[in-house]
């Protein structure tokens, strides 16, 4: 049998789904009211959770004589130069680093596992013919797919003639795609929904003593 | 107008109540539907089974708490399924609420403990770090230097189970958990390319489609949304939340391919019509 | 004060950039080293400037209030929720600490539902949309349509039942012309993103350290 803290925060958080539901009807007081309340709440969260991590895997390793920790923490609080207009310049040293590194560790991955990789993944499937019949029909396809579809973000060049056919075979594949990224977030939507009718459920069955 | 093109213009709000009243039906009348399995999650689990009793798995937890409704079910069979067959766990979180959700899990839904397991010996929680995917490289070449501590703020070297665990080497299979569709290409870049490490992911349904083109080659198996884990359910015999939701999904979908198909019976009709009329 | 306020933030970025190429294509350890420490102190950065987040929401916040405060006393009580909400949930994280049943409250019952139900609405909105859109009016909406049916049907239990091989075809889809297209974009953003990500290394792409 759920406590009274339990029913209580039950009865919130159902009278938030209600509330948030109610935009479906028309903007209302209620959902702004949750929108806000939600902004409070995802602020507070963020904020505890990071203070926590500088806390045992920065000012702890610090305090225990890992000197090199000084310096991310000096750039993260340069960030907050950005709030005054004569110092906001010192922000882009922190955000300089953050865009090297990042940059750096992203182009280092990128040649080798979405270029290369790709396109050898793609051939070997074609070239490969100790696969069954079906498998080298669909390795075709796939393959058609891939040169047709990057002829489609080919930008310098008109899409007339053979490149324009290609594009617009491309463009069909990626309206597939497309088609079935559509039907997976109408499917998780859904499901976000069964999931708080469930929680209703379970408040009601709860408050029946349930 | 002819009553096939006024399917074109129905009030969007019959497509809303007759959605809300159906999905709720089978909450308080379950049918029992029964589901299909996937070569995607045959992998994903196969990934988990082949391995060795006592490899080290870790697990790059992006669960987020409001997309929970349709990952838990992944999570919890994910979970039952590692711990029954003995293997290590570094679980590591890179959202905000990942330790909270970890925490439900672990110290309520799927205790380690009932399987044998001691914390520190046979799983590590390492806590939230907002990694990134810089933070991914970092963590795969040295993990004590976005991790000093776990998340309780015991010094690694003070856990059994870390004492030979530093890098990527010490990791026998990554388990990518992300809500963020393109994120798939960080484990790619900084696990699969660089250390040839076995990667598995789950993920929500929509960026199930994006996640593909990485599969069998970069990633050895994926779940794409509650349906996925549903199937993981079954396949490893451990009913959870998937089950319960399959009802509700499979009826609440249905005014939605109802309108689509008015949407299309209308335009049509429409198109019919123009044309006799110009005839 | 030129070369403070631009070049060395350049330069930055060049030779940090230069570190983590070099850490990622020679096998020299030194490099390796740099690049682990060098990319630990992302998650640091990241970590200890959250609180700017707060302060900007705080001022759009305060902004919007202003704007619209002569319109009644709602927009007063919009105003004062996110102070309110932050200050129970972050009191009660600091004093019982995050792991505490007193913390969880907040965070299940407001964070977590409203979330989700958000995601709930997006079902309805989303549906609605469909409705209007999903029409088969040229070839290239057809293979859209075709493409989201096809897959819907096969990830809803009741169809897998009803339509016998509606499994096979959904997985067709997913594996065989949705890889065939999501392939062809992967490559052409990686070398799109590889264009942009040695322009930035060169210093080329000035935007990205203007800022501030």
């Amino acid at each position: 049998m759920a406590g009274i803290m339990e029913l209580l925060g039950m009865a919130l958080g159902t009278f938030l789904i209600f509330s948030t539901l109610s935009m479906l009807y028309k903007d209302n007081v209620f959902f702004r009211v949750g929108q806000m309340a939600v902004m409070g709440s995802s602020i507070a969260h963020f904020i505890l959770y990071n203070m926590k991590n500088v806390y045992n895997n920065a000012w702890t390793p610090l305090m225990n004589g890992d000197i090199m920790m000084i310096i991310p923490l000096i750039l993260g609080l340069l960030m907050y130069t950005r709030l005054r207009r004569s110092t906001a310049w010192l922000a882009r040293y922190p955000s300089s680093v953050l865009v090297g590194i990042g940059t750096g560790v992203m182009v280092a991955g990128t040649v080798s596992g979405q270029i290369l990789d790709q396109i050898a993944v793609t051939m070997t499937d074609v070239l490969n013919w100790n696969t069954s019949g079906g498998s080298l029909i669909n390795a075709i396809i796939i393959a058609v797919g891939v040169v047709t579809s990057i002829t489609f973000f080919v930008f310098t060049k008109e899409h007339t003639g053979v490149v324009g056919k290609s594009a617009s075979i491309g463009r069909k594949f990626l309206m597939i795609s497309l088609g079935a990224n559509w039907s997976g977030e109408l499917v998780w939507y859904l499901t976000q929904l069964v999931g708080r009718l469930m929680y209703i459920k379970n408040f009601v069955t709860a408050l029946m003593g349930g | 107008m002819s009553v096939l093109s006024k399917l074109g213009k129905i009030d969007y709000r019959w497509l809303y109540i007759t959605s809300l009243i159906l999905t709720a039906i089978p909450l308080v009348y379950p049918i029992g539907l029964s589901v299909t399995l996937s070569q995607p999650v045959k992998d994903y689990y196969s990934a988990i089974q082949d391995l060795p009793e006592g490899s080290v798995i870790a697990v790059s937890f992006g669960g987020s708490a409001s997309l929970l409704d349709e990952q838990e079910a992944q999570f919890l069979a994910t979970w039952k399924t590692i711990f029954s067959l003995g293997h290590k766990v570094l679980f590591y979180s890179t959202t905000e609420d990942g330790p909270m959700i970890l925490q439900d899990h672990l110290g309520d839904k799927v205790k380690p403990e009932d399987y044998g397991y001691t914390y520190g010996e046979d799983y590590v929680e390492l806590g939230f770090s907002p990694l990134g995917e810089p933070g991914e490289a970092s963590f795969a070449a040295n993990i004590r230097g976005v991790y000093a501590a776990d998340k309780y703020g015991t010094p690694l070297d003070d856990l059994p189970m870390m004492v030979d665990i530093n890098d990527y080497s010490g990791i026998d299979l990554l388990m990518f958990q992300y809500t963020a569709c393109t994120s798939i290409e960080w484990v790619v870049r900084q696990w699969s390319v660089p250390y040839q490490t076995k990667v598995i992911a789950t993920t929500l349904g929509c960026c199930g489609p994006m996640a593909a083109p990485y599969y069998p080659s970069q990633i050895e198996g994926f779940l794409s949304g509650s349906g996925a884990g549903t199937e993981l359910e079954v396949l490893s015999g451990n009913p959870g939340p998937g089950a319960a939701m399959s009802d509700s999904k499979s009826i609440g979908i249905l005014p939605q391919l109802v309108f689509i198909a008015f949407g299309n019976i209308a335009y049509f009709a429409n198109k019919y019509m123009k044309k006799e009329d110009d005839q | 004060m030129a070369t403070l306020r631009r070049e060395i933030p350049k330069f930055i970025v060049m030779i940090f950039g230069l570190f983590m190429l070099l850490g990622s294509f020679t096998t020299i350890p030194i490099f390796d080293t740099i690049k682990a420490e060098l990319t630990s102190w992302t998650v640091t950065i990241s970590a200890v400037s959250v609180w700017l987040g707060a302060v900007y929401a705080s001022y759009a916040n305060y902004r919007l209030y202003q704007r619209n405060k002569k319109e009644g006393i709602e927009h007063l009580i919009y105003f004062i929720v996110p102070f309110v909400v932050f200050g129970l949930q972050f009191g009660s994280g600091i004093l019982y600490g995050v792991e505490s049943p007193q913390y969880r409250w907040y965070f299940t019952n407001i964070y977590q539902n409203i979330g989700a139900t958000v995601y709930a609405v997006m079902f309805f909105t989303l549906a609605s949309s469909a409705y209007r859109t999903f029409i088969a009016s040229s070839w290239d909406a057809t293979a859209l349509l075709a493409g989201g049916i096809i897959y819907t049907l096969r990830q809803i239990p009741l169809f897998q039942v009803m339509i016998p091989g509606i499994v096979g075809a959904g997985e067709w889809v997913m594996l065989v012309p949705n890889v065939g297209g999501g392939r062809g974009a992967v490559i052409a953003a990686a070398l799109g993103a590889l264009a942009l990500g040695v322009r930035t290394l060169m210093g080329q792409e000035a935007t990205i350290t203007e800022g501030g």
